[in-house]
């Protein structure tokens, strides 16, 4: 027999999630009222897709506030982060475990990625340097190795030049850039001017690569 | 490929169900079980106590609070009726002449002479109650004032509601898309169950329960005032408890959606008929009013009563999947066109990336005014 199934299926909190919090990822702000009844509908629907482009707006918002009210709280020391505390982000391996079938609903990996570290990890308290690399994955049956998130450590005002074996990236702070490596390893290096990653501002490191590439998130100081 | 979608049932036409009819306060039932009923029979009468009104007579009166008792016309203990002189202060030289009447009927309790305030009890009411349907006593429950009549009913299954099972008079305010507003709420209203156009703004809810209405049926009902009358939680349990003096139920979702043409067309034959409400479990009972209807409700027999539940629809899941196939008619659920109902005439063979990047095969749906393309996840094939 089949189920319905909808991008929210994994959470079951749906309703706490504050409609304003949603609304104010969406550019121009919709009226509260609407994302009200977006996001009820969501839950009696939920099997239902987004069909224009504002829609799949207000989902990846909706997404975002689940996640994050999913997501690991900062001030929760008793779980065991080492099995693995939470269903989105192993602190411990420092991996983002994104569900392969929220590829369905959302099928751009960057733009999914994206997602996950708005909600995640942009407000995330840093506890150490080796928090400054996150390994993407896709769950299912098997994990899939897509890709890796770079945090920079910028002060105001700092650049970073990124290079790869056959290009070279200028990054600015506040920016968040996408880089295509498909390799399943990836050699980089990189030379910041005002910032810092693993605590250093000039290395050359080894990092996963895959179908989604290098996220280089500079808008996390 | 096929495709599979959830097929909802939304009316049951004909339906030989167990209604409820509930008296409104203690009293006792006039008819046996076995006896068949028509929908004026009176099955039950009840006395109701209405409770108690405090006036503040010293502010009215504009006195201290220990002179009230002189100004007042009907001594403590003594009966009065709407708009009979309650109090009387004489014009002065510096203020006009006060002239306080009875608000309703009632009788006169106490007066606090410290807060000027008095305390009227209104007359306890006997309400009689008709069957309002065709059909047979089954069961009748003398303690908790409950009977069960076999009868035959059209069930319209809402989305999802708040609010005991109510009955009244089915009145329908406007078109099925209209938004409703508190304007369109009148005193006569009392009693009877309201049918919305596609959204009741809270302002009218609140309207309709000051007027005294039983029920609201609406195409949709903001969120936001839906958590405000459900706990403040957007869950759909199989089972509610909730009530707020109305029962309402709505039948698309959630904001401003037209009542779907299936439901409103049913509505409409029921207008100024007897018709029950259940928000809890978002059933409308629309009991026939035809007297042959008490033949079939002779001729069927319906499993035997264990559990209320069997009486109410609750705990009942009416979704199940079925196969998209042409001619079917459907309902749209999505964000766009929602409420929208048609018949399928295409169906893609091959997925189209939509405006949100989203692939999915689409479904051509033609609606009484137009065509129109829709991903097949947001169809719900309509009984």
């Amino acid at each position: 027999m089949p189920k319905v199934v909808g991008l929210f299926d994994s959470f079951d909190n749906l309703d706490q999630v504050l409609a304003e919090d949603v609304a104010s990822w969406i550019k121009p702000v919709p009226q509260i009222v609407q994302i009200e009844n977006y996001l009820a509908n969501k839950i009696l629907y939920p099997q239902t897709l987004p069909i224009t482009d504002y829609d799949m707006k207000i989902e990846l918002a909706i997404l975002r506030e689940a996640l994050k009210l999913n997501g690991p709280k900062d001030n929760d020391k008793k779980g065991n982060s080492l099995l693995g505390d939470n269903p989105f982000l192993n602190i411990t391996l420092r991996k983002i475990l994104i569900p392969a079938r929220f590829l369905r609903f959302v099928p751009k990996l960057a733009i999914l990625t994206w997602v996950f570290i708005d909600a995640l990890l942009l407000n995330r308290k840093k506890e150490d340097w080796f928090q400054d690399l996150w390994t993407v994955i896709l769950t299912d049956d098997t994990e899939e190795i897509v890709g890796t998130v770079i945090l920079p450590q910028f002060n105001a005002g700092g650049t970073m030049e990124f290079f790869l074996p056959d290009k070279n990236y200028k990054i600015q702070s506040g920016s968040l850039q996408v880089i295509p490596c498909i390799s399943g390893r990836c050699n980089i290096s990189y030379k910041l001017n005002n910032g810092k990653i693993l605590g250093k501002s000039e290395n050359v490191i080894e990092v996963c690569g895959g179908k989604l590439g290098l996220i280089i998130d500079g808008r996390i100081a | 490929m096929s495709q599979f979608v959830p097929m909802r049932v939304r009316v049951e036409k004909n339906a030989v169900v167990r209604l409820k009819r509930v008296l409104t306060g203690n009293g006792k039932f006039n008819v046996a079980v076995g006896a068949q009923v028509s929908p004026s029979d009176i099955i039950g009468s009840a006395t109701i106590s209405s409770g108690f009104r405090i006036i503040n007579l010293a502010t009215l009166l504009s006195v201290a609070p220990s002179a009230v008792g002189k100004y007042l016309n009907r001594a403590i203990g003594q009966r009065i009726y709407r708009n009979e002189l309650l109090a009387f202060k004489g014009g002065g030289l510096f203020s006009g002449k006060k002239v306080i009447t009875a608000p309703t009927d009632g009788i006169l309790n106490s007066l606090n002479i410290k807060t000027g305030e008095l305390r009227m009890s209104f007359f306890p009411r006997k309400e009689e109650l008709p069957a309002g349907v065709f059909g047979i006593v089954e069961q009748i429950d003398a303690e908790r004032g409950l009977m069960i009549i076999r009868t035959e009913v059209s069930r319209v299954h809402g989305m999802f509601g708040s609010g005991k099972l109510r009955d009244g008079i089915l009145h329908i305010l406007d078109r099925r898309d209209t938004l409703v507003s508190k304007q369109m709420i009148l005193a006569k209203h009392e009693n009877h169950i309201l049918v919305g156009g596609s959204l009741f703004f809270k302002d009218a809810i609140s309207s309709a329960i000051s007027s005294g209405a039983n029920g609201i049926i609406t195409g949709g009902i903001n969120a936001i005032d839906y958590r405000s009358i459900a706990g403040n939680r957007l869950v759909f349990p199989s089972r509610l408890n909730n009530d707020v003096g109305i029962s309402i139920v709505a039948c698309e979702g959630f904001g401003s959606i037209a009542i779907g043409e299936d439901i409103f067309e049913i509505l409409r034959a029921y207008e100024d008929k007897f018709v029950s409400i259940d928000g809890n479990t978002g059933v409308i009972d629309l009991p026939s009013f035809s007297s042959d209807s008490i033949i079939r409700v002779r001729s069927t027999k319906l499993p035997p009563v264990e559990d209320e539940d069997l009486i109410s629809q609750t705990g009942q899941d009416l979704t199940r999947f079925c196969e998209l196939k042409l001619g079917l008619k459907v309902r749209i659920i999505g964000n766009a066109f929602a409420g929208e109902q048609g018949k399928v005439i295409a169906i893609d063979k091959s997925e189209t990336v939509m405006p949100s990047m989203v692939k999915d095969f689409l479904a051509t749906i033609e609606s009484s005014r137009r065509k129109i393309q829709i991903p097949v996840a947001n169809c719900e094939v309509i009984l």
